[in-house]
This record gives structure tokens, C-alpha cells and sequence, in this order.
């Protein structure tokens, strides 16, 4: 089977913190309609990644191809035009503000027709936050609060999702409700990038994996290959 | 939000009573003395002062002051329009405010470069003397410190002396910039406006252009504040630089602390509050600052969050759009 033109293309990426390079020349493609998994040990370069990706911090070298354009490197409100949306991992919601604004405001760009659609869609898939619509995000669970930061993340009808370590500070049985949101993603043909520290989940979840060591892409490979032999990707993350 | 949203029966309630206020206070020339009436007149142009104010500090959250700066623009902007360009006053107004717009365009520079917090309160402080320190050095345009008179001007036969004729003016005027205000804050635009103020980062990354919510913030606040500075030029019929100084500065954040940061409603709140204090204090000749200070201060110890808290606390119908109590 042939394998399909890559959604985004990272090549020889080079993020760093000041002096403190971060990545060092990460290489990894990320398929249409895949969902693939981020793995490596804390400083290991993941969360940079993403937001290099996103354009929360500008690579000093390197390219991020996305669906053929060069997005390394613009600023994050034209990257999320393109089409790129990112659930970060401290979630960034407006806490005062209701569930419906805050999904509202994930679709600024969006004219009403498009927008009341979109919504729709989102209250469909997650019930829960159609009950709490017109109730402060700040009182919601943290599960709920999740969800709320991927719906609106979903509401400008992202080509890729970013999700940050999505199962954080979250109950085992809220992890397994994340995977069920990731698969039912999959089916309506959402690509995904997405950092877990939750092995279960990612592998759970994910269709692909790799795995970064001092910013750069030591294993990778197809997670249903992997069954049941999770213990040599976690020694060559942790060892 | 904490506080319960009005219902649409509460909603339909409150627009109703947006437009009662103003159409009662069409009857106070009747009520008042001449002296009541200019208080009154002053109200309504410290109404949009504060308006003006609140919207940048408080519903945008940048500590930026240059309030008074657009204050001094619309006033002298009107002054110089009607007396140098013989333009009517009433053109002057939509002028002015445009004039202050331009200087909202000036002020926000140093916020889209990045500065916040007490730089930016410093920078902006800087650029309301450096436009004093104009008013005071134009003299051929501005009149320097001998100020600036405003023409003497009638309309439909009645002159702009009249401070019932002066009211109707303002009282239209404020209305309008008050309504306008309102919608513009409950939008989507209102709705940007408050996510840059909680989260800027985040606000970005969906793809809100924050610098133009900014941009937009300021001009919107230079405007209503321009419109009152041409109100004002008329108001007292001089204009001096003294006029544009700190203490209106302190006197307007006063009105914005009293009425509810944020608020709209509260602008006004406090606005009619600090504007009518001093007059009825004048009946106790020394204390006057005593119990003006007394006063401000029992206001925000039993309602840190203003006036408008009171009222919200009340009824549902107070409740603005992506209004939210500070910490």
C-alpha cells in the first residue's frame, strides 16, 4: 500500500530557549487521519515540539511544511488560520467566562451559519458541556474543563490537532473517555500530534509513535506492531 | 461569570430602562436651578471620561493612562476646529472624537510593542504631559497658558450659553456613546476584548488578532473620550492646558474604582458620584477633602468591586456581557 504525502513534514528541527537548545534537528512526518504520539522523557523536547508547531516559539532552524506550506516561524494566529489548532497542556481556557463563550471563541473567524454549526457539532459530541453551556468554565471538573479546551480547539474545524499531554492531572477513567474522543476523531478524519506521559493512553490511542531523546528522533514505529512490548520503547525512553 | 445572567424577560426589562433614564432626565431643566444644571452637564461629560477609561483599564486590562491625553485632544482639537476653522461646534464633536481617536492610535503603539504592566502606565503618563506641554507651548494655536476660548455660537436661535441647551447636546451625545459602548462590548468584539485581557497567549493562538482588539480598544476609548473633550470645550467656554493635568487624571481613575472596573454601568455610576460630591460638600468649607477622601475610601472598603456591584447584586438586569468581578 502506498504510504500518503505527509500532513506535516518537520525537518532538521532547531528550537532552543535562549542558549539552551531544546531540539536539535527532529525529522518526523505526521499522516493524514493518524494520530501520532510523542514520547521521551521530561526536557526530552515534546511540549517544544508543539509549539513550534503552533508557533508559540520560532525554530532557529529547520522547516515545518504543513500540507505543503512553510509555517516555521509565523506568528500563532496565522498558523491557526491554516488550519492548526493546539490543546495546550495547561489548557488555556477563560475561566470566567461561560462554556459557550469559550467554544465561541474558538471560532472568532467563523461567520454565524458556520459557527452555529460548529457548535451544534460540539454539543453533540460532548453532552456534558451542552448541559453547562451557560455555566462558568472555572466550575467545571477538570475533565469537563478538557473538554472544554478540546471542543474549542475542534470549533475552527482544525486539520491537525495538537493535544498536550491530554490525560494531565486527569482520573483513570477520564483517560479512557479521552482515548474514546481521540478515536471518534480519527473517524471523522481529525489528524492528530499529541504528548502523553500516560503510556496506556498513547498507546491506547495512537496509531504511530516516536520517540525523542535530547531533541532528537531516536525510535518510532506502528503502535499496533508494539503490542504487548511496551516495556523496550519505555527503556529506550527512560535508559 | 458569577453572577446569574438576566433572563429575556429581564433583558427586554433593561432596555426598556436604558431608555427610560435618559427620556426622565429630558424633564430636569424643568427641576433644577442653573447652577444644578451645569453640575449635571459636568456629569455627563465625566460619564464618557470615565466610559472612556474603564474600557482600556478595565475591560482590556492594560494599565494605560492617557485618558486625559485624549480628553485634552478633543477639547482643544473642538476649541481649535470652532475658533481658528470657524467649523459649528456641533461638527466639531464627531471631530474631536475622531482627533481622540488618533491619539487612542499614538498610545497604543507602546502596548502593540509589547509593554505592559507599570512601562506602559509610565509611557502613557509621559505622552498626557508631553500633549500639556504642547497645549502650553502652541501659543498660536492653543493660546498657551492665557487658553482658548470657544466661540459664541446658536442654534435654532437659542445660544450655546444656555445650559439647558447644552444639556439636551450632551445628554444625546453620551446616550449614544454610552448605547454604542454597550453593543460593542457585548459582541464578538466585546468577547476578544476580554480574552485578551485574561490571556493574551491563548487569545492568539485562536487566531483573534490581539494587536487589532487592542488597537480598536484604544482608538474606541480616544473617540468617546475626544467627544467628551468637545463637550467640555463648551461646557466651561475656555480651555486650559491646567485642565489636562494629573489631578483630572486621578479625579477620572477615582470615578472608574468607585463605579466598578470594567463596568460600564459603574463608569457612569461613579462618574455622577465623584462629579456630584464636591459640590454638596462644599457646605462644609476646610473638610471638603477630608470627607470627599472619607467617603471614596468607605465606598471601595464596602464595595471593592464598585458601585455597579450593588446594583448587580440587586437584579439580574445589571449584569454586563463579559463583565468580570476583579480578584
Amino acid at each position: 500500500m502506498d504510504t500518503p504525502e505527509p500532513l506535516l513534514k518537520i525537518r532538521d528541527l532547531h528550537v532552543g530557549y535562549g542558549k539552551k537548545p531544546i531540539l536539535r534537528g527532529a525529522t518526523y512526518d505526521v499522516l493524514p487521519g493518524e494520530c501520532l504520539t510523542l514520547l521521551g522523557a521530561n526536557g526530552s523536547g515534546k511540549s517544544t515540539s508543539l509549539n513550534a508547531v503552533c508557533g508559540f516559539v520560532t525554530p532557529t532552524s529547520g522547516s515545518v511544511l504543513f500540507d505543503g506550506i512553510e509555517t516555521a516561524g509565523l506568528p500563532p494566529h496565522k498558523i491557526f488560520g491554516h488550519g492548526i489548532a493546539q490543546v495546550s497542556q495547561a489548557r488555556d481556557l477563560f475561566p470566567d467566562l461561560t462554556v459557550e463563550d469559550n467554544l465561541r471563541l474558538g471560532a472568532m473567524r467563523r461567520g454565524g451559519k458556520a459557527l452555529a454549526q460548529n457548535l451544534t457539532r460540539i454539543y453533540h459530541r460532548f453532552p456534558r458541556l451542552a448541559e453547562r453551556r451557560k455555566q462558568a468554565t472555572r466550575t467545571l471538573s477538570g475533565g469537563e474543563q478538557q473538554m472544554v479546551a478540546i471542543g474549542r480547539a475542534l470549533m475552527s474545524g482544525p486539520r491537525l490537532l495538537l493535544l498536550d499531554e491530554p490525560s494531565g492531572g486527569l482520573s483513570p477513567q477520564f483517560c479512557e473517555e479521552i482515548a474514546r474522543i481521540i478515536d471518534a476523531l480519527k473517524e471523522e478524519g481529525v489528524t492528530m500530534l499529541m504528548v502523553e506521559q500516560n503510556l496506556n493512553l498513547a498507546f491506547r490511542a495512537a496509531d504511530r509513535f516516536i520517540v525523542l531523546r535530547d531533541g532528537v528522533v531516536v525510535d518510532g514505529g506502528d503502535v499496533r506492531a508494539m503490542a504487548g512490548d511496551h516495556d523496550a520503547i519505555v527503556r529506550n525512553i527512560y535508559l | 461569570m458569577s453572577q446569574t445572567m438576566p433572563t429575556a424577560k429581564q433583558r427586554r426589562l433593561r432596555s426598556l430602562l436604558f431608555w427610560a433614564v435618559p427620556a426622565l432626565l429630558l424633564l430636569l431643566p424643568f427641576a433644577t436651578n442653573p447652577y444644578t444644571q451645569f453640575i449635571a452637564n459636568g456629569m455627563l461629560i465625566s460619564a464618557l471620561v470615565t466610559l472612556g477609561f474603564t474600557l482600556v483599564i478595565g475591560n482590556l486590562g492594560q494599565l494605560a493612562f492617557a485618558n486625559t491625553a485624549f480628553f485634552g485632544i478633543g477639547a482643544y482639537g473642538s476649541a481649535i476646529l470652532a475658533a481658528k476653522l470657524g467649523l459649528p461646534w456641533l461638527l466639531t464633536i464627531p471631530l474631536a472624537g475622531a482627533l481622540g481617536a488618533l491619539g487612542g492610535f499614538l498610545a497604543s503603539a507602546a502596548a502593540l510593542r509589547g509593554i505592559r504592566s507599570y512601562y506602559l502606565a509610565i509611557i502613557t503618563l509621559a505622552f498626557g504631559e508631553l500633549m500639556r506641554w504642547g497645549y502650553l507651548h502652541a501659543k498660536p494655536l492653543t493660546g498657551g497658558t492665557d487658553g482658548m476660548p470657544m466661540p459664541p455660537e446658536t442654534l435654532f436661535g437659542t445660544s450655546f450659553s444656555s445650559d439647558t441647551l447644552k444639556f439636551y447636546v450632551f445628554l444625546a451625545v453620551t446616550v449614544l456613546l454610552v448605547k454604542a459602548t454597550l453593543n460593542l462590548m457585548r459582541s464578538r468584539f466585546g468577547r476578544a476584548v476580554m480574552a485578551v485581557r485574561e490571556n493574551e497567549v491563548a487569545t492568539a493562538s485562536l487566531a483573534i488578532p490581539t494587536s487589532r482588539v487592542i488597537l480598536v480598544t484604544f482608538m474606541w476609548s480616544g473617540f468617546v473620550v475626544g467627544c467628551a473633550g468637545a463637550l467640555f470645550s463648551r461646557h466651561v467656554g475656555y480651555v486650559f492646558p491646567e485642565s489636562f493635568g494629573m489631578l483630572h487624571l486621578i479625579a477620572s481613575f477615582a470615578m472608574v474604582l468607585v463605579g466598578g472596573l470594567g463596568s460600564v454601568l459603574g463608569a457612569v455610576l461613579g462618574a455622577v458620584l465623584l462629579t456630584a460630591l464636591p459640590e454638596y460638600l462644599r457646605a462644609f468649607p476646610g473638610m471638603e477633602e477630608l470627607f470627599f477622601g472619607l467617603i471614596v475610601a468607605a465606598v471601595l472598603v464596602l464595595m471593592p468591586m464598585g458601585l455597579a456591584s450593588l446594583l448587580r447584586r440587586l437584579s439580574p438586569i445589571f449584569v454586563e456581557r463579559f463583565y468580570r468581578e476583579a480578584p
